[in-house]
């Protein structure tokens, strides 16, 4: 195998286990880092010199949570490379997938992973006995995300339908019915997470002034994909100008890289979304975003669990359009061809918890230069710098009960990959 | 007190993750229809990605690891899980076969493949090391694969091993399962698909898809090896397109059992020995109590190896 280049920047993955180490000396809060334990996969050397479509396989599986927004990222990017276009019915296809994947994740996160925290329990199954329905309507809002993606990608874990130039097998009009009216159906669950977190209420001990980013789509809708880029000063990158955003660097604490624009950490996920694009909200999830929102949203990232819940509203209307938009076309189409072997493609989409970025330079039919940026690899100096925040706030005050929930519940806001997420501080010396 | 004799009754069981994509538990997580059942069923005493109630000192009846083992304290950490379980289930294809992180085992080009990735960049969080999968390390039961798993085969080997009993997956490939869901072959459409040698349990989903197979499941226990590679020789697919295949979800697994028909024996990474302190837990005045009823006597598919 001859390479005349291999440049990687980007991190193997991080959802998995992380930690929080705070350090105080002499009573004072000396250092906080978010420590990243996962082991190394190198998947990105790994990609070097195999078939686009095995290393759209291979880089989905990155991360089982993330999966199909690695994989639409990855699709986008390999097709942009080998100059295919691929027909509209594709793209809604796609568009539904996502939709599945912000259901499934976020339902996961709000009702599984957070709420627990405000409400005092150690997961959502010591929480059940007391909140049984609300438990359950966290899970069946998760199960239909779960399902639509098994519909659209034929797997809710690294499905392997969608391919580079089309899907391998479309569902049947009766089956896209049934999952519309599903939806539908199950927007009052949705809600109800909303509800719950609309009424607690946050904390402010982290909050500090945040740089937002995330994709702009071109129409005038909320969206997910889109190749520019939106931060919150007012400028706009394109997609494939993403490095001058993300400018990744290696730190010893960590196995994953991390990300600063203009030299400053900046917040990526739902909360950016709606930060810099919540007025295109329509709908339910529109009316509960003018509701809930307020001028701490700008600093306080546990409003990120509010956004959430408030997208995975937008998702189950959405994707009742998406489906009526998908009905209008009769023919499968078939799977698009690459029309040259060798190029290269940037694209950006917006996973769970933030932007995506996918690159890859193809040569001979072989991929030759594999670059991923993953949303937690850039808002973990954001996270880390709101933990230094609350932990100062915290022990200034003498307020140090509870300290390793508190600072663990800012990182779970985040919605770091969720492996992460569920047991992160350790305080040492205090 | 009756409430704390049941739940000393139920058997206590730990889900782990090491490298890969978490995708084996996020599947269990995915089973909302019995997630509470699981719950009540077995005492679970360490789910890190489900619960923040952690129990990990303590003995255990079934220990579900998935991932690969790529740093110092993962291998630290496994050989403690092992010293605590009575049985170790693999879970996924990380865990059986090394995953698509051991995709160039053997090739011996880690450390700089590292160096790219990292650069110089001294880690202080680990000592970080080439993946392999966790029956390189200690002694596992039972081997449950899957890129991911299957929530059926997982829901079967928990039910039989919280009783106690043996645990028999699939030994067939994909291929059997096309036959049964009567799709059209892709060998005969001259795709690279890997159902013949790709272990089944997933419903042939890719050929149901009208794609061919990728082998994410790893190797099949009854697979017609020098068949399938005719049959792709036939096709005029090229050695090395073949290995690229089988590599990149079979890892060394894979590899190993190929090595003949492919001619690429030099490439075989040695399967490494496990290190003695680990491969025999002796827990101090807990050794005794170990009887051979409690371990199940049929071995596992994978032991056929």
């Amino acid at each position: 195998m001859s390479l005349n280049r291999i440049k990687i920047e980007s991190l193997a993955r991080v959802e998995g286990h992380g930690g929080i180490t705070v350090d105080f000396k002499e009573g004072k809060l000396s250092n906080v880092t978010v420590d990243i334990h996962e082991g190394p996969r190198l998947l990105e050397t790994i990609a070097q010199g195999r078939t686009p479509s095995e290393v759209v396989s291979l880089t989905c599986r990155i991360c089982a949570i993330c999966t199909l927004s690695h994989r639409y990222a990855a699709l986008r990017a390999m097709e942009k490379a080998l100059e295919i276009e691929v027909p509209p019915k594709v793209r809604l296809m796609r568009d539904l997938m996502h939709c599945g994947e912000m259901i499934e994740s976020h339902a996961l996160h709000v009702f599984l992973l957070a709420l627990p925290d405000y409400l005092g329990y150690p997961s959502a199954v010591h929480m059940a006995p007391e909140y049984l329905e609300d438990v359950q309507a966290g899970l069946r809002v998760k199960r239909f995300g779960v399902r639509l993606m098994e519909l659209t990608a034929a797997r809710s874990i690294h499905g392997e339908n969608p391919v580079i130039g089309g899907f391998g097998r479309y569902p049947s009009k009766s089956e896209l019915l049934r999952f519309k009216y599903e939806a539908e159906s199950l927007i009052p669950d949705a809600e109800r997470g909303v509800e719950i977190l609309r009424n607690l209420r946050q904390p402010t001990y982290m909050e500090e002034g945040m740089t937002f980013m995330c994709t702009k789509p071109e129409h005038d809708r909320y969206g997910w994909v889109a190749d520019r880029i939106l931060v919150s000063n007012g400028q706009e990158f394109n997609a494939w100008d993403y490095r001058k955003l993300t400018n990744e660097r290696v730190v010893p604490h960590s196995m994953a890289k991390r990300s600063r624009f203009q030299d400053k950490p900046y917040f990526v996920g739902a909360l950016a979304r709606f930060n810099l694009l919540g007025e295109r909200l329509d709908g339910v999830a529109g009316e509960h975003f003018r509701r809930c929102y307020n001028l701490s949203w700008i600093r306080n990232p546990m409003y990120n669990n509010v956004a959430q819940a408030i997208e995975t509203v937008w998702a189950l209307e959405e994707a009742p359009r998406i489906i009526d938009k998908l009905l209008t076309h009769e023919e499968d189409p078939a799977i698009v061809a690459p029309s040259r072997d060798k190029g290269a493609g940037s694209a950006a989409v917006e996973a769970p918890r933030g932007t995506l970025y996918h690159h890859y330079e193809i040569a001979e039919g072989r991929v030759v230069h594999t670059d991923i940026i993953t949303p937690t690899a850039q808002f973990l100096d954001m996270m880390e710098s709101h933990i230094r925040v609350a932990a100062k706030n915290l022990t200034d005050e003498g307020d140090t009960d509870n300290i390793e929930l508190k600072l663990e519940m800012i990182a779970r806001a985040y919605d770091p990959c969720i492996s992460c997420a569920t047991h992160l501080v350790k305080v040492r010396g205090l | 007190m009756i409430a704390s004799k049941t739940q000393a009754a139920k058997p206590k069981v730990g889900f782990y993750g090491f490298t890969g994509c978490a995708g084996d538990l996020l599947a269990i997580l995915h089973c909302e229809d019995e997630l509470l059942d699981i719950f009540n069923a077995v005492d679970v005493r360490s789910f890190l990605m489900a619960s923040s109630e952690v129990h990990d000192d303590e003995e255990l009846d079934v220990a579900f690891v998935e991932g690969s083992i790529t740093t110092d304290h993962q291998l630290e950490s496994l050989a403690d899980i092992r010293k605590r379980s009575k049985v170790l289930v693999a879970l996924g294809s990380c865990a059986c076969f090394g995953g698509p992180q051991t995709a160039r085992l053997g090739y011996g080009d880690w450390k700089e493949r590292f160096k790219k990735v990292y650069g110089n960049t001294k880690h202080t969080v680990a000592k970080p090391f080439e993946s392999r999968p966790l029956d390189e390390h200690v002694k596992v039961d039972y081997y449950i694969p899957g890129c991911p798993i299957d929530r059926y085969q997982f829901f079967f080997a928990l039910t039989r091993l919280a009783q106690g009993m043996s645990v028999e997956l699939t030994t067939f490939p994909v291929c059997a399962e096309c036959k049964w869901n009567e799709n059209e072959c892709l060998l005969l459409k001259a795709q690279l698909c890997l159902g013949p040698v790709t272990a089944g349990g997933c419903d042939s989903r890719c050929p149901s898809h009208n794609l061919p197979c990728i082998g994410c499941w790893g190797p099949a226990a009854e697979a017609n090896v020098a068949s399938e590679i005719d049959l792709l020789k036939e096709r005029n697919f090229s050695a090395e397109e073949i290995v690229s295949k089988l590599r990149l979800f079979g890892g060394a697994a894979m590899v190993r059992r190929f090595a003949d028909l492919l001619g690429i024996k030099a490439e075989v990474p040695a399967r490494r020995p496990r290190p003695k302190k680990v491969r025999e837990p002796v827990v101090a005045g807990k050794a005794k109590k170990k009887s051979p009823s409690k371990r199940p006597a049929a071995k596992s598919r994978a032991k056929k190896r």
